[in-house]
């Protein structure tokens, strides 16, 4: 509850003396410019280079020139990308995992996180403690024995199987983000629908879930990109081109030695742009999840 | 917590069902219908692969092949027989790996956020940039900083001989002294904003009752510093530090992208190093025991981090 407010009106609400520091100490704050015109140079540049190679002529690219601007205007990267690979399979592929995954994992974690943050039953700590333990479990450990196991359960090669293995990080994921949530709903609310009347599950879904339905949408945003951003089980769990994802679909524009870097990068803007977008208006919500705990106050 | 609260309860209860309820809890049947899907998944996806490493470490099993028991041949090879050198290489790369990412993460991160909480005019506008990076897939970013680093073509190298601070063209990704640190900047770039905003968030959480009383006892801004804001912002650095230190050690993909381990090893971290054997060489065995071999390390962070993570409880 600490943490939602904090979060909510931060921005504003810095600390007086912190700030009447940095204000009264001219130097301070001239070199408090310098740093975060430097960082935002740093921060965007790679993102405008993206941006920039995918829309210049191959020529220019060969020509050495030092220009930081581009000096002609192409679609050609994208149409190539668009319509002379596999990309486009590749991309439907990974919303199709990310979609399944996500649906599954907001409705698994939203029931996981309201019985942990309102019901009494024997082992809830140890079932929120293994939530925790799982959402840290690193996926360098499980991905040779996942691919062992799904070798035998014929799951390689199938995007059920891919979307399966995508679950161990984003269904602990949207459980914790939504134990984080479900806590600064007033449980009164709930008492007086039980009071009322209401079973335990009709409170469930008349009060809790409508309550909750901002933080569901944004939960289910990020399970969405962390589905869509995926690497590491991708490139182990699926080979055939036909059920590739994006991220890996990204090196198939390279023949041995040669990167088409127009493409890659007229690809690689196409994929950015979802997560882009959705991260930019979410910021404050997802950092807060990553960290619930964390924060106080 | 709210959980704990006592609900009003409505029905008269039996002796026996009282009985059960101490025993389960008040609410054990709707509280196991509904964590049950979550914790199958976990378990069939989490334990059981877990479980499936432990059992892969002790065999020879290549891929489309039997498995063979061979006790503790794998742990043996890596660390006293043919594969000791190239695992020990590993530890290394992936210590100096970590702790740069790190370490730069946390001085870069703690610096933005100071900066984004002091009295600059557009802080908003900046941190919505500065948050950037950490937005697009880290796939994304690893070909954006490949091109970047390119030989003959990529920017870095045109720029630096076009005002004449090189000769020849620098290696960066190819040179066996610098692709660990290219790669590094590159994980650094995309890192670096989650520590700001966990940072900022710390900031804005402090009292500022706090920085009051530091004031009129006399202590300026670097006092205040370091006897307000660091003791005040220590849950939220071990925190960060500690889930920043397993994702930046487990991560993959700027190496696999970057350099896929090279040269000559030396940009070959533990998980780059159990894809090149387990997957690669089709050794699933040993792929399999290298990260095992790590656990331990994790295991600890993860105890550490479980404690932060629950604290609230």
């Amino acid at each position: 509850m600490e943490r939602a407010t904090t979060l909510g009106t931060g921005v504003r609400a810095r600390n007086s003396l912190w700030a009447a520091l940095t204000y009264k100490n001219r130097h301070w704050l001239a070199l408090a410019y310098v740093i975060v015109v430097v960082a935002s140079l740093w921060a965007i540049f790679p993102f405008y280079w993206m941006l920039l190679t995918s829309v210049r002529h191959e020529s220019e690219m060969y020509s050495r020139d030092p220009a930081l601007w581009p000096k002609s205007f192409t679609l050609q990267h994208y149409h190539a990308a668009l319509f002379e690979t596999s990309f486009p399979r590749f991309f439907a592929n990974s919303f199709i995992v990310a979609a399944s995954t996500t649906a599954v994992s907001v409705v698994v974690g939203a029931m996981a996180a309201y019985a942990l943050t309102r019901l009494r039953f024997a082992g809830r700590p140890l079932i929120a403690r293994m939530l925790v333990v799982s959402y840290l479990a690193p996926g360098s450990v499980l991905f040779i024995p996942l691919f062992a196991l799904f070798v035998s359960l014929r799951l390689t090669n199938t995007l059920h199987g891919l979307a399966l293995a995508h679950l161990t990080f984003t269904v602990p994921f949207s459980s914790w983000m939504l134990i984080g949530y479900f806590r600064t709903i007033p449980v009164e609310l709930e008492e007086a629908a039980l009071v009322d009347g209401a079973t335990r599950w009709g409170a469930l879904w008349r009060v809790v879930v409508p309550l909750s339905a901002p933080a569901l949408v944004v939960v289910a945003v990020f399970s969405f990109t962390l589905s869509w951003n995926e690497f590491l089980y991708a490139l182990v769990l699926v080979q055939r081109k036909e059920v590739m994802t994006a991220p890996v679909g990204l090196t198939f524009f390279q023949t041995a030695d040669l990167f088409y870097w127009g493409a890659i990068m007229a690809a690689s803007t196409l994929m950015a742009l979802l997560p882009v977008l959705l991260y930019t208006l979410g910021q404050r919500w997802v950092i807060s999840g990553w960290t619930a705990g964390a924060v106080k106050h | 917590m709210s959980a704990d609260r006592v609900l009003v309860q409505p029905s008269p209860l039996t002796l026996e069902r009282r009985a059960r309820w101490s025993i389960l809890g008040r609410d054990w049947k709707l509280g196991y219908v509904l964590v049950l899907p979550a914790v199958s998944i976990l378990m069939a996806f989490i334990a059981v692969p877990f479980l499936t490493s432990i059992l892969l470490s002790f065999q020879d099993i290549r891929v489309g092949g039997d498995a063979v028991f061979v006790g503790l041949r794998n742990y043996a090879s890596l660390l006293f027989g043919a594969n000791r050198a190239r695992f020990f290489n590993s530890v290394w790369v992936s210590f100096l790996y970590t702790f740069a990412t790190v370490v730069l993460k946390f001085i870069l991160g703690m610096t933005l956020a100071l900066v984004l909480h002091s009295a600059i005019r557009g802080r908003n506008f900046f941190r919505a940039l500065l948050f950037l990076p950490w937005s697009i897939p880290a796939v994304v970013s690893a070909y954006c900083w490949k091109w970047i680093y390119d030989d003959m073509r990529g920017v870095l190298n045109i720029e630096l001989s076009y005002f004449g601070l090189i000769k020849e063209p620098i290696l960066w990704t190819a040179d066996i002294n610098l692709a660990l640190w290219s790669v590094v900047a590159a994980a650094v770039w995309q890192g670096t904003p989650f520590w700001t905003m966990t940072f900022l968030a710390g900031l804005q959480s402090i009292p500022s009752e706090l920085y009051d009383a530091a004031h009129i006892d006399g202590a300026g801004a670097l006092q205040s510093f370091f006897y307000v804001t660091l003791p005040s912002m220590a849950n939220v650095i071990v925190v960060t530090t500690l889930l920043s230190t397993i994702w930046t050690a487990n991560s993959l993909q700027y190496i696999y992208i970057l350099t896929a381990g090279g040269p000559a090893n030396s940009t070959e971290t533990f998980p780059m190093l159990a894809l090149n054997l387990g997957l690669r060489a089709y050794d699933l065995g040993m792929g399999a025991t290298v990260p095992l071999m790590f656990f331990p390390f994790f295991a600890v962070l993860i105890f550490i981090l479980t404690k932060h993570m629950l604290q609230q409880d």
